[in-house]
């Protein structure tokens, strides 16, 4: 049989195959070339860029929990300066399809990131981190309110030519909602679920784990609700939806594009296996070949509601 | 052909044997042989299922092998859940290993003198270096301890007769060599020393972090220089994360640096104690 059809648009982008890494786990996206040649994902997604660069939090940063992690690494990084002139030409060289995520702490720091990066002709997509807590209001996630990821969206948009995603939190009431508002503004995808809000104490040293004591949950156990919301947001909206959350291997992706997304995000996976995101691509490959499934967009959504008979 | 970059490999296990309960030694054929700087260490899982999640960090203790089949070896103490999952492994069961990371002991001095200092597992990541110094001839004196008797190294584990070096064993308890910590035993010594031989020293050192907190302060008294093998949790262990850093000097500010990618041997100048 002939090599399946992977190639799935984005919202402007075509990538070859809807296999990325998730920001944040991937690091710039060379540190991974020593384990495979990267350009075979779809997109590399690197780590969450700021106008600066940013310290992050103290010491204390990662805690293993049941069949996950928490982490309050508080967003490090080099800066998107140094991201354009240093990395960008390391990515292009790599053949890489690559895709910024940004944050602020303000609507102008977005703006200020969003705006340097469109200057970046090689660049595939700005992915907006939405959970970054916004500093004017009293620390509440941009994401957290569908006015807020409304008017992120809206803002970042104005400044950029380039693809727009946006990447939402899950620590939200209804994101069906959430997931609209950002479609109404400009996004031309979304991409979740960033990390949910948690907590780990020792009991002997009656001490927090994390230096900032919450965290954001990722790993298999959070697969569940990432799925949950990714088949919610789906139905919801027409742009393009990316599944993150917990997935570790080609049944786990393959789920996620049952339920409506176009593509998925490896994360977490990736510490444990850095060879993850391309392994899990080779998987769907050879589902799709024994399914004698040409192309993605067969499969996509196909989640039948009635019994098996 | 062996490599020295990062690699995810799969190993089967070859041996797994526990010595007293304390430290297990694990052996584990490779695709190809591995080529180490002794202090790099490897992130080793192996147990099925997606909990405990992360793999673990350990140093490399031993490498070889011939080309089309490597080697490699980890001494490890059960602290936890995941190493005690790896205490259970059988031979022929597989590990899932990325190695080599991070950096290594500095070696490359000419003409030094060195003390290799090895607090509890710590020996570990000490024994190798060992094992390069003897290769090369070097002087060097190797101070190993541990509470009592049962928790030192076994003796056939260490580098062995043939290496120049000479190893003082120190036990907090008196049962075995020097009786006290082996942080007092280098502290003692390092007080006597002249400074002409203070000069030429290097100490390398890897165990509790107090106990080289102590050595860094006493070395820096007496102008030793002294690298240190420092831990910390990690995620990745090849500086995707930053889930890793510690804080150290960059002139008179202090940054974040990751254990896994600067590290974990540090100058112990470096480190803001
Ligand atoms: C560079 C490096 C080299 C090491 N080399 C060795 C070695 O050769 N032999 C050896 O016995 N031990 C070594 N350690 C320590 C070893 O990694 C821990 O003992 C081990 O991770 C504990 O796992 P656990 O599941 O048994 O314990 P748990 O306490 O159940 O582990 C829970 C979590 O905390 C982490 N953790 C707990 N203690 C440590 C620690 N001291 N350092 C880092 N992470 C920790 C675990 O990795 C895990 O993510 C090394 C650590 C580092 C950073
Ligand atoms: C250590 C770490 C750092 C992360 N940093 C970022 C980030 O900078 N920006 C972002 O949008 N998401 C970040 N995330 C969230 C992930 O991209 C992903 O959404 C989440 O971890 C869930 O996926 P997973 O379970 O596959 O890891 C980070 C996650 C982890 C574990
Ligand atoms: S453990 Fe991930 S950066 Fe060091």
């Amino acid at each position: 049989m002939v090599t399946p059809d992977l190639s799935v648009s984005l919202g402007g982008l075509r990538v070859k195959n809807p296999v990325m890494s998730a920001s944040g786990t991937f690091g710039y996206g060379v540190e991974f070339t020593p384990f495979y040649d990267i350009s075979r994902l779809g997109a590399v997604v690197v780590k969450g860029l700021s106008l600066a660069p940013t310290p992050g939090n103290p010491p204390g940063r990662i805690v293993e929990t049941a069949a996950g992690m928490l982490n309050a690494i508080g967003l490090q990084n080099i800066g998107v300066e140094r991201f354009v002139g240093d990395v960008v030409p390391r990515l292009e060289d790599a053949g890489a399809t690559f895709v910024a995520n940004i944050y602020g702490k303000t609507l102008e720091e977005y703006e200020a990131v969003a705006r340097r990066l469109s200057e970046v002709p090689s660049l595939g997509a700005i992915e907006v981190n939405a959970s970054c807590p916004n500093v004017r209001e009293g620390g509440m996630a941009f994401g957290a309110t569908t006015g807020g990821i409304a008017q992120l969206t809206e803002r970042v948009r104005r400044c950029t030519g380039k693809t727009l995603w946006v990447k939402l939190s899950p620590n939200v009431t209804d994101i069906a909602s959430i997931a609209k508002a950002a479609e109404g503004s400009g996004a031309d995808a979304v991409s979740l679920i960033n990390t949910i809000v948690g907590m780990a104490v020792d009991h002997r040293t009656r001490r927090p784990e994390l230096s900032n004591v919450t965290g954001g949950l990722s790993g298999p156990a959070i697969k569940p609700v990432a799925l949950r919301m990714v088949w919610e947001a789906a139905k919801a909206v027409r742009i393009p939806v990316i599944g993150v959350g917990g997935i570790q291997n080609a049944a786990d992706a393959l789920e996620f594009l049952l339920v409506g997304a176009s593509a998925v995000q490896v994360g977490t996976a990736n510490f444990r296996n850095p060879r993850a995101c391309v392994d899990i691509l080779v998987g769907i490959e050879a589902f799709f070949r024994e399914q004698r499934i040409a192309r993605l967009e067969e499969y996509r959504g196909g989640l039948q509601r009635e019994k098996i008979p | 052909m062996p490599f020295n970059r990062p690699r995810f490999v799969t190993g089967r296990i070859l041996r797994n044997e526990g010595r007293g309960e304390i430290f297990y030694r694990i052996e584990a054929t490779i695709p190809e042989p591995v080529r180490f700087v002794p202090g790099q260490f490897a992130m080793v899982s192996g147990w099925p299922g997606n909990d405990p999640l992360l793999p673990r960090p350990l140093a490399v203790f031993r490498a070889g092998g011939t080309r089309g089949k490597g080697k490699v070896e980890f001494v490890y103490k059960v602290v936890g859940r995941g190493t005690a999952l790896l205490s259970g492994l059988h031979p022929g069961e597989t590990l899932s290993i990325t190695l080599p990371l991070g950096r290594g002991f500095d070696l490359d001095r000419e003409g030094r003198t060195y003390w290799l200092v090895g607090g509890g597992v710590g020996f570990s990541s000490v024994f190798p270096a060992a094992v390069v110094l003897g290769r090369r001839r070097a002087a060097f004196e190797m101070f190993l301890g541990a509470r009592t008797r049962e928790h030192l190294p076994p003796r056939e584990w260490t580098p062995g007769g043939k290496t120049p070096g000479t190893i003082h064993f120190c036990t907090e308890d008196g049962t075995a060599g020097f009786h006290g910590r082996v942080t007092d035993a280098v502290l003692e010594r390092l007080r006597r020393l002249s400074p002409e031989s203070a000069s030429r020293m290097t100490i390398l050192a890897c165990g509790p972090r107090e106990m080289l907190r102590e050595i860094a302060a006493a070395a820096a008294e007496r102008s030793v220089s002294a690298q240190v093998a420092l831990e910390n949790h990690m995620a990745c262990g090849f500086g995707v994360c930053w889930g890793c850093v510690v804080s150290l000097w960059d002139g008179d500010r202090t940054a974040y640096r990751r254990v896994c990618r600067e590290g974990p041997v540090f100058d112990a100048r470096e480190v803001v104690w």
